[in-house]
């Protein structure tokens, strides 16, 4: 099969092209970045200076006592201080970058993925699209917030570390430097071999945790079928899993850590050896031994932290790659050029020669015509995977066709705002969703100021009124994930309530009773009538007592319409309908 | 913590020897600068080269023991804590599966999984990362102290000047540096809930023209994240500097006090050089260790929650003296039931009798008991009062899994498994051949779903099924309880979402598949209840009245008015 661009998920950026974008951020942030970097070459300097200070007084005040050694003292605390204050200031300038770009990359993933289309959720992972915006960003925000300046310390140091050794005694900073490449070779290795192994440890852990889920979320059906063993042996497959990965990784640091540890005692051997005998020779003071020493150790560190840079910024780019793919590569829905507004007063509804397919799959509207009068209730009635949803979805323009044209009010939905077609068309999906609010919040969440006599209207319309009393704090309840459950019938209700509160002139119902009792539901649906009157309703349903509320019926097969009138009628018509809900209807 | 001593068990021997490891580890790396005081006092300053030579020799010895018992320990000490967690994890999780549906109705599913992932990685993290820190460090530190007081005590003393501020630096850091994490994690954990929430309900937010709504309140706990962030590393930012700057004051005085004692011929210059090594051996310990005490903190926090669970009694088990059940008839006897999930009985004295092989329909309104009662007869609660006999064996007395394999359980809004179709039919039996697989599919219409599907049966279902809609998921999960070849069926409102042709169509195959098997039917449709040998209507945690169709139609009674609810249609 040949590759093609997928709207919805284009390729990643390129290394290149994403550290312009990644600098182009930076740009944003320069005067925090040009202060870290002042401030970071004054730590190399004063770093530099204090190994000098001391080799002075040593030489001078302690062995050959010909000056004063508190001066020194002095002068080194003094270097010590402004180090202090120096270190600080370029530490917290540089993080605060990090987290600011970190900051900024969220905030516009976020409100891109509100302008995102379905296609792009029906293609990625709720986990995945949640963590792009979330530990994908870390590798970003330690990059640009400490990695990028670290980097550049680390070179200053070690040049200047470099020259001072170079200017005191060339032939032994040659001898003694013997360490430091094994060290830079160690540090790049063990970054380079370390990474992949704990993005494996993280992988591993998102399969715990994926189990875990799945057990916890499925007992009912674990304990059901007595399947308890199998998953608890697939569970601990996981978890010996990321223990064999942990230790894998355990391998590799200790391969490589220790030697990063004890490599610098190769040079200062070099010295006590080399400089000992230049000592005793007479070509180096003991304070110059000292300041070799102490430079060399000064080293080690800005040597290993090349390594763990290179590395971040791998990752990072990779990482903001992926992002900048997302931000840039993913078109929303497209606004029209020149919108048109809707009419005034209820507004009918028409299919022209739809169809419709999800990306790449086969048709599942194929050329259906559709028309719905102003204010007319239909049921959209079919078995099961007969396109019904999707026939429900191009109104709200979740997608729009691959063929033919949807008109709302005699204006193609295409041509109007999205915000304006959307204010228009209220819905209520097969599986409700509600938000982590208070019940009052989620009745109004599709007009925040609706009069709340028409939401208690709405309320009774839709039989929220029935349970509300028994919630603790009736309408001021917390609901979701981190207030109480509600069932499935409530949410169902709450979400029909929260349509109707909305006004909307065009109301799409999919299978909106579908988890309410049938004694309840008969109730609804003869309250819910009154309640829809004078607006245009498409509700799809498995439900004879459901299409009731229907002024006519129309049955989708295979994604075409086969059937159409009065619910009556096609009962005694014997055709698909009847099929569907002819022994019902005898009961 | 104690609980997690119990997974040191048969690992004694080798944790005592880690800590001989990183006591020799310690001693290479405080006994090299030791080597270098004798090498400066012994070669350089007596000029003698062989003595010198010698001394560097044993040195580079030395840093190859260190090296190599090092790298033991990182990988010693990995082996040790990796087996506890495993064991704790998997403890954890064996004992979540024997909990009781109670208790998973008592609790978010995801406060049971953060106890299971992110609590254990916690715990993990100590045993793993910052045991091995710990260890050293705690070594290191005394080992550090020990070396300086024996280059020279009174050079030594001076660390005793130095130590204290440096410990208090270092509480206050841990302690301000703990409180600012704890608090940055709950900021972020709220923009993820943030985003989260809007990713999973993005259709409602799209549709209701809320996106403005859900940008600012996400921006608002962006902001509020980012601020608490930068706070924290403000603290990170000042700490170091402020060891650095202890760690010059710290050289400054050693030289102040060494020159005074060279002076007196007190010290040799070697060993005064030693001094201002060893001296920044004890800082890096204590800034480790600061590293690490985050680290334990929130180790211990998770072990508490983790014990929590571990805690839980399983309330519903088998006795210690239960049978196994043998091949049952499914006669089914339900004895005056009283049920409460918590003050209130939702079941309030139920007696039902179904012959073996006999279909029982329960109809009534949502909150009555009904799905109640069908969970006790798979044993997932225990009666209050009364009993519920299988072939006239209470259950409480039968080996749980033993019954429960004979059991076929379908819901309303059944859970799919990651995984193909043919996977999650095969749930339930594990060992069934494709061809059994594709048949029960065939049977009850999941092979015309898969047919649309790209794999057909091979179609890999997304995060519990999303990807397909309710009908079909109730199909997959009703080939998945006909493959069990269950001795009872429960379907409780099974078919709701999947149209009547369909529902027809897997009638039939339960018929014919299950003949002679007891089954228990809930359901709002009346045609669905009509096949039932008895019906009987729940009200209120009662019976209200039972009998056959026709025998409940002609009465004038709760049935009735239900019947004619639907007929009024």
């Amino acid at each position: 099969m040949p590759e093609f661009a997928n709207p919805v998920d284009p390729p990643d950026i390129g290394l290149l092209p994403t550290f312009r974008r990644l600098l182009r951020l930076w740009w944003g942030e320069r005067r925090l970045g040009f202060v870290g970097l002042a401030f970071a070459l004054a730590y190399t300097l004063i770093s530099t200076t204090i190994p000098l200070l001391m080799q002075q007084a040593i030489d001078h005040a302690i062995v050959r006592r010909s000056q004063a050694l508190w001066p020194y003292l002095l002068l080194i605390l003094a270097l010590g201080s402004v180090r202090f204050l120096v270190n600080f200031l370029r530490r917290y300038a540089t993080a605060r970058i990090g987290i600011r770009i970190e900051a900024r990359m969220r905030e516009m993933l976020y409100s891109a993925y509100l302008r995102y289309p379905r296609a792009f959720y029906d293609r990625h992972a709720t986990g995945q699209v949640l963590s792009r915006a979330t530990n994908d960003l870390y590798p970003i925000r330690y990059f640009i917030g400490w990695g990028l300046v670290q980097g550049m310390q680390s070179v200053m140091m070690i040049v200047g570390a470099s020259v001072v050794l170079v200017v005191v005694d060339a032939r032994l900073a040659l001898y003694t430097a013997i360490a430091m490449p094994p060290i830079t070779v160690l540090a790049l290795r063990f970054a380079r071999r370390v990474s992949p192994i704990s993005r494996e440890v993280q992988e591993r852990k998102g399969d715990v945790t994926e189990a875990a889920d799945e057990a916890v979320v499925g007992i009912e059906m674990v304990q059901a079928f007595g399947r308890e063993d199998d998953v608890r042996e697939r569970f601990g497959g996981k978890a010996t899993a990321v223990r064999d990965t942990v230790l894998r990784q355990a391998g590799v640091e200790a391969r490589h850590l220790p030697g990063l540890y004890y490599l610098p005692a190769l040079s200062i051997a070099a010295v006590v050896y080399f400089g000992g005998r230049q000592v005793i020779g007479g070509h180096l003071s003991i304070g110059q031994f000292v300041l070799f020493e102490t430079l060399l150790l000064q080293l080690v560190w800005p040597l290993e932290a090349l390594g763990w840079i290179t590395n971040l910024a791998q990752r990072a780019l990779a990482s903001a790659g992926r992002s900048f793919a997302w931000l840039e590569g993913i078109e929303p829905l497209p606004e029209p050029a020149e919108p048109r507004h809707l009419p005034e007063g209820p507004l009918p509804v028409r299919y022209e020669a739809v169809r419709f397919a999800y990306g790449g799959e086969v048709d599942v509207l194929r050329d259906l015509d559709l028309a719905v009068d102003a204010g007319e209730i239909v049921a959209v009635c079919g078995p099961t995977g007969s396109g019904k949803t999707s026939l429900l979805d191009l109104l709200p323009r979740f997608y729009d066709p691959t063929g033919g044209r949807v008109l709302v009010g005699g204006v193609d939905t295409r041509d109007v705002r999205i915000q304006e077609l959307r204010g228009a068309v209220a819905l209520v999906t097969q599986r409700p969703v509600l938000f982590s609010a208070l019940l009052r919040e989620n009745l109004t969440a599709g007009r925040e100021d609706a009069d709340w006599d028409d939401v208690l209207a709405a309320c009774e319309a839709a039989g929220v009124d029935a349970f509300v009393d028994e919630l603790p704090n009736g309408y001021d309840t917390l609901i979701g994930e981190r207030g109480i459950n509600l069932s499935g019938g409530q949410r169902q209700r709450v979400a029909l309530a929260r349509a109707l509160v909305t006004g909307a002139r065009v109301v799409v119902l999919d299978d909106p009773l579908s988890s309410v009792d049938t004694l309840t539901e008969r109730r609804l649906v003869r309250r819910l009538r009154p309640a829809l009157a004078g607006r245009t309703v498409l509700v799809a349903t498995q439900r004879l007592s459901t299409v009731e509320i229907a002024d006519r019926a129309v049955v989708l097969v295979d994604g075409r319409v086969v059937e159409s009138g009065r619910p009556a009628d096609l009962l005694r018509a014997g055709g698909t309908f009847a099929a569907l809900f002819g022994e019902e209807a005898a009961a | 913590m104690r609980r997690l001593w119990r997974y040191l068990q048969g690992m004694h021997l080798r944790a005592a020897a880690m800590i001989l490891v990183a006591v020799g580890n310690a001693a290479c790396q405080t006994g090299g600068w030791l080597l270098v005081r004798s090498a400066i006092d012994g070669g350089i300053a007596k000029r003698d080269t062989r003595y010198l030579t010698v001394i560097v020799a044993i040195y580079l010895a030395v840093a190859a023991a260190g090296w190599f018992l090092q790298a033991i320990l990182i990988r010693g000490l990995a082996g040790i804590g990796q087996r506890m967690v495993l064991g704790l994890r998997r403890d954890l999780f064996d004992h979540l599966t024997g909990l009781s549906l109670r208790y998973f109705s008592q609790q978010k599913a995801g406060w049971i999984i953060a106890r299971l992932t992110s609590d254990v990685d916690a715990v993990s993290d100590v045993l793993s990362q910052g045991m091995p820190t710990l260890v050293s460090s705690v070594v290191l530190l005394p080992s550090a102290v020990a070396a300086l007081l024996i280059a020279d005590w009174r050079l030594g003393l001076v660390v005793f000047a130095i130590v204290p501020p440096a410990i208090v630096l270092t509480r206050w850091f841990t302690h301000v540096s703990h409180v600012a994490l704890v608090e940055t994690r709950n900021r972020i954990a709220a923009v993820t809930a943030q985003i989260a929430e809007s990713v999973a309900g993005m259709a409602v937010v799209q549709a209701f023209n809320r996106e403005r709504a859900f940008q600012a309140q996400f921006d608002e706990l962006n902001a509020a994240n980012r601020v608490q962030s930068i706070y924290t590393q403000k603290i990170f930012s000042i700490f170091f500097p402020s060891i650095e700057l202890l760690g010059v004051t710290a050289t400054c005085a050693v030289l102040f006090t060494g020159e005074k004692l060279l002076a007196h011929g007190a010290v040799s210059i070697g060993t005064l050089i030693t001094a201002l090594y060893l001296l920044q051996l004890v800082f890096q310990p204590l800034q480790d260790l600061s590293d690490v005490y985050g680290q334990l903190q929130s180790g211990a926090a998770a072990m508490v929650k983790i014990a929590a669970i571990l805690d839980e009694e399983p309330t519903i088990e088998s006795a210690p003296d239960a049978r196994p059940l043998p091949r049952i008839d499914g006669d089914l006897d339900i004895d005056r039931v009283v049920f409460a999930y918590g003050e209130e009985p939702v079941l309030r004295g139920i007696s039902i009798h179904v012959p073996a092989g006999g279909c029982l329909a329960l109809v009534g309104e949502s909150g009555h008991g009904k799905s109640t009662l069908a969970r006790l007869v798979g044993r997932f609660y225990d009666p209050d009062e009364g009993a519920v006999r299988v072939d006239g064996v209470d259950l409480r007395t039968v080996e749980l899994r033993s019954y429960r394999r004979t059991l076929g359980v379908v819901l309303q809004d059944p859970f799919l498994f990651s995984g193909t179709i043919a996977s999650n039919i095969r749930f339930a039996k594990p060992e069934a051949s494709d061809e059994e697989v594709a048949e029960v599919a065939a049977a009850v219409g999941v092979d015309r779903v898969a047919a649309r599907l790209s794999g057909g049966l091979d179609h890999e279902v997304r995060e519990g099924g999303s990807g397909l809609s309710a009908g079909e998921r109730q199909l997959i999960s009703i080939a998945r309880a006909l493959l069990a070849d269950p001795r009872i069926l429960i379907l409780d409102e099974a078919t709701s979402n999947i149209d009547r042709p369909t529902e027809v169509l897997i009638e039939r195959a339960l018929d014919r598949l299950l003949a002679g098997r007891t089954s228990i039917i809930i359901a709002h449709r009346l045609s669905t209840v009509r096949r039932a040998d008895e019906i009987v209507v729940i009200e209120r945690g009662r019976v209200a009245q039972r009998g056959g169709e026709r025998e409940l139609l002609a009465q004038d009674g709760p049935f009735r008015r239900l019947a004619h609810a639907l007929e009024a249609a």
